[in-house]
């Protein structure tokens, strides 16, 4: 039945445009809560009926061949969470009733779209996916259709386009070598042929496609002004998951389940993460634009994603997993935060704000959690992912890695509490001594992601067996 | 299963009591302050409970096996015990002064909240014995330092704040890549599957520099020192609280924990030890001579007797880890004293520098007396607490030590009585520079009389905190009775 995840938001879009629009207008940012809420339930519920089962006609019909494994649904989880802050969000920030309804729309093509990139399981319906969620991004980050917004998504086009091509020349070519675009068939044939040029031309292309999508250093430029200027429930579902489930979650899965860890392969990872690290860090700690300096992180965060993935191991592979989730979760959590102060303040330069925390006490509390989470601060989630990580580093030998890793957190530190002073932490002045907390709209998210934050920190050792362990396979 | 109840209550009661003080305080204001003595005092309470199970040289271990060595273990021996008495009493009395002193700023919830937050992760900390239960509320104390020295949400207080929350958080990041290497060879956590395995094969030299950096960052000592003194800017309970009584101690109680009681150390880093600690006496000893401002030279201060309790504990034979375990306790009540004194001073004359103060002995009688008599005790002023553990420290380290390191340390002592005697002429002898204000905050001036009282008292009794810290060493040191 989990064809349902991808078609029901889909045809839940065709609906919502049938000619009846004033019902339609109205119902549609319902309609993208209700089914992302859906998705969060039947992800808890993971053990009922509904996994199991097999949907006879439109199976027929549909012929992906699509698996739901623990790592999926992890992601599943993580798309319905942030989609659902999404969408929340969305009604109170957007105010025109048929922007409104545009969003929502894409918000559900792009759900299905997401979905699909997690389940499916061969290469050329991936990129499929990853073209539909990349197309519904232009036009998200371009939403608010000003000039800014139009450079943001323009450069994202161009890398994307790029990134494009790069991932059908691996997909033709990996065709061509093993005659298929199943994942399993690709993988027996890579390890019967390793090695011929081809196929390392075919991997090469696919991960460096893929490292595009990511926004890992040196090919993350389009991803600080797409981020930016994108509208804030934009910029939250964009940070929060689009890149996340479109770059990094389809490199685990092809690194992992497509390619093996070959040792070279691992190498690149390694490498590459350990530089997007601190790129990422050093970058973030100058900027004084809120949103702008989240992506930096966002890019930084990334990198430790890809350096537990090149340690091989599967606690490593478990612990990139762990820290994706994580990351989902305390970078929407901060994205929602930066938007409750552009919304209550309107500017987002941090120089201009100062001491919110005394009159938005909730959105101070939040950002807090979330910027120590980011930071590996414990108890909080993003420390024991950090943990493990580091852990995994250490367990195979990369001690150096290890150490860059340990390191750069004292920088995420720093970046953050240079936020913190800036926009929370300190006198109020005069200019914004009258505002108040955002609305419930954008509170009760944040508590939301807080919590969710704070409950894996501190409930880590009941979920570490259980969860996270047997997400390395 | 009584005493591990007991583990429990000091380290979650306030622990959870703090999440829940910022919603009494919509509330009521008096009832959450009052509960926040609760949750602290509870916390004294339960130690106190545990003493005679610590007298008895037996320990109360608490285990729940976890994958991957995170075990969930708290231990309970004379160490901690002791340990815990001494932090939770110094806090609660603490606490008591903040009731005046805060009374009047904004964000009392989130002190109180801080206060006691801090207050449980402390009490975590010195119970839990498993390295990354260590971490977790080692850093747990830091982010509430954090929080309380931008207590005044300045800018320049708040950029203190972050540099005290940065640097300590660098040294702690060194300590865990320290216990990720010992986790490499061993593979636990657990400390007393660490202590077991450390006997065949040494921990890496490599692990307990780390670990060492990480230590020497929370307590303040050279090269990681320079956060202290700007930490000042901290309202004074917070100074008291953090800098001078518990907080620093952090570092000092978990060098006794890890390099005396589990790992088995090589001796080129004890004497390493002893140089740095020496180093750090004197030279902080040195800025608290030219110093002018009154907090900040309370925070050398500080610097500098850590570096005695460090010397006690490196020298590591029966008496002088006796004798830093009595200063521990005797530095804590006499410095929180001190602090809090400064701060009474500081609140009603609005000014710390001690250049533009004179005479307040004739206003403020009592700050004065409580001033003077906590200074004899970090002096070592016989018959005060702080003469007893100095002498111990001394005894027990010119057998062990070279005679000359015993001089360097000699002296650091002497410039102690030296700068102490500056401060308090020039705050409270001399003539007033037209800066006279009288004692206010009935609360304040008890608990500083206090402070100064059991500084007295507890080297006048000295035979029974003796007697505890006497068994905690023999424990620590693994001798048998």
């Amino acid at each position: 039945m989990s064809h349902l995840l991808i078609l029901v938001p889909f045809c839940c879009v065709i609906i919502l445009n049938l000619p009846i629009r004033k019902v339609m207008r109205s119902l549609a940012p319902v309609a993208a809560i209700v089914l992302s809420l859906l998705q969060v339930v039947m992800v808890l519920c993971f053990d009922c009926h509904f996994w199991q089962t097999q949907f006879g006609i439109i199976g027929t019909f549909f012929k992906f061949n699509l698996v739901v494994d623990r790592l999926a649904i992890l992601m599943l989880l993580c798309i319905g969470i942030v989609s659902f802050v999404t969408a929340v969000i969305a009604r109170v920030l957007i105010k025109e009733r048929k922007e409104r309804f545009d969003f929502a729309s894409l918000l559900l093509i792009s759900l299905s779209a997401l979905n699909g990139i997690v389940m499916v399981r061969d290469i050329f319906s991936l990129y499929v996916f990853l073209e539909i969620a990349a197309v519904i991004s232009f036009i998200l980050i371009a939403f608010k259709a000003n000039l800014l917004a139009y450079e943001g998504a323009f450069k994202y086009i161009i890398f994307s386009a790029i990134a494009s091509i790069f991932l059908l020349c691996g997909t033709s070519l990996l065709l061509i070598t093993s005659g298929s675009t199943d994942f399993s068939l690709i993988n027996a044939s890579l390890t019967a042929q390793a090695f011929s040029p081809s196929i390392i031309l075919a991997v090469g292309l696919f991960l460096v496609g893929l490292f595009i999508k990511a926004g890992v250093v040196p090919f993350h430029w389009w991803l600080p002004d797409a981020y930016s200027e994108a509208p804030s429930p934009v910029s939250v579902y964009l940070a929060g998951i689009v890149t996340k489930a479109v770059g990094v979650y389809a490199l685990i899965r092809v690194a992992v389940s497509v390619f093996g860890m070959h040792k070279s392969i691992c190498t690149v990872f390694l490498l590459l993460g350990a530089v997007t690290i601190v790129v990422g860090a050093v970058a973030a700690i100058t900027q004084t634009d809120f949103k702008r300096m989240l992506s930096y992180s966002s890019i930084s965060q990334v990198g430790y994603i890809i350096l537990a993935l090149g340690s091989a191991s599967p606690l490593g592979i478990a612990a990139a997993c762990f820290h994706l989730f994580n990351h989902a979760i305390f970078k929407s959590l901060l994205f929602v935060n930066a938007a409750a102060v552009e919304l209550q303040t309107g500017t987002r330069d941090m120089d201009k704000v100062s001491g919110l925390s005394q009159r938005m006490p909730i959105t101070g509390l939040t950002s807090v959690l979330g910027s120590l989470s980011c930071a590996g601060i414990p108890p909080l989630a993003g420390f024991w992912s950090k943990l493990l990580i580091v852990i995994a580093l250490l367990s195979t030998g990369h001690f150096v890695y290890a150490v860059v890793a340990v390191l750069a957190s004292v920088v995420t530190l720093g970046y953050f509490l240079v936020m913190q002073r800036k926009v929370f932490f300190g006198k109020i002045s005069e200019e914004f001594s009258n505002i108040k907390e955002a609305g419930l709209g954008i509170v009760v998210p944040e508590i939301i992601l807080a919590a969710i934050t704070v409950g894996i920190g501190i409930f880590f050792p009941v979920i570490l067996n259980r969860f996270i362990l047997p997400l390395g396979g | 299963m009584k005493n591990e109840l007991f583990i429990f209550c000091i380290v979650f009661i306030p622990i959870l009591g703090a999440l829940m003080l910022p919603l009494v305080g919509r509330f009521s204001k008096s009832l959450r302050n009052a509960f926040s003595f609760v949750f602290v005092l509870s916390a004294l309470f339960f130690s106190c409970l545990l003493i005679p199970q610590a007298l008895s040289g037996k320990s109360v271990t608490f285990v729940k096996s976890l994958p991957l060595g995170f075990n969930f273990s708290l231990t309970a021996d004379a160490l901690a015990v002791f340990m815990a008495c001494t932090s939770s009493l110094v806090s609660s009395i603490i606490i008591v002064f903040s009731f005046n002193y805060i009374s009047h700023y904004e964000n009392q919830d989130e002190y109180y909240s801080m206060v006691t937050l801090f207050l449980g992760a402390m009490m975590g900390l010195i119970f839990s014995s498993n390295l990354i239960l260590l971490y977790i509320f080692w850093e747990i104390t830091g982010v509430t330092s954090w929080r309380l020295i931008g207590f005044f949400r300045q800018k320049q207080q708040v950029l203190k704040a972050d540099k005290s929350f940065l640097v300590t958080v660098f040294g702690a990041l060194l300590m865990l890549l320290g216990f990720l290497m010992i986790y490499q060879q061993i593979g636990s956590f657990d400390l007393s599957a660490i202590k077991l395995a450390a006997k065949t094969s040494p921990v890496p030299v490599l692990a307990l520099v780390l670990i060492l950096c990480g230590i020497f960052s929370k307590s303040a000592t050279l090269p990681f020192q320079t956060w202290l003194p700007d930490a000042g800017v901290a309202p004074s309970p917070v100074t008291a609280l953090l800098h001078a009584a518990v907080l620093v101690k952090i570092g000092v109680y978990v060098f006794a924990r890890l390099f005396i009681v589990t790992f088995v150390v090589p001796d080129f880093l004890r004497i390493l030890v002893v140089i740095i600690a020496a180093l750090s006496a004197i030279i902080s000893a040195g800025a608290a001579l030219l110093e002018t401002d009154l907090k900040r030279i309370i925070a050398y201060s500080t610097i500098s007797q850590i570096g005695f309790i460090f010397f006690g504990f490196a020298v590591g034979n029966e008496l002088a880890i006796t004798g830093a375990l009595l200063y521990i306790l005797m530095h804590g009540l006499a410095k929180a004293g001190l602090f809090l004194c400064a701060g009474i001073v500081e609140q009603n004359t609005k000014t710390k520098d001690i250049t533009q103060l004179g005479g307040l002995i004739k206003t403020m009688p009592v700050t004065a007396i409580s001033f003077l008599f906590c200074a004899f005790s970090v002096m070592g002023v016989p018959p005060f607490g702080g003469f007893f553990s100095k002498y111990l420290v001394f005894a027990g380290s010119i057998k062990a030590m070279p005679f000359w390191i015993v001089l360097v340390y000699l002296f650091g002592a002497f410039l102690t009585v030296i700068y102490l005697f500056r401060v308090f002429n020039l705050v409270f002898l001399g003539e007033g520079h037209g800066l006279s204000a009288k004692e206010k905050g009935p609360l304040m001036i008890f608990s500083v009389a206090l402070l100064a009282f059991l500084s007295f008292v507890g080297g006048v009794l000295i035979y029974y905190p003796s007697l505890f810290a006497k068994s905690a060493a023999v424990q620590m040191l693994g001798l048998m009775r």
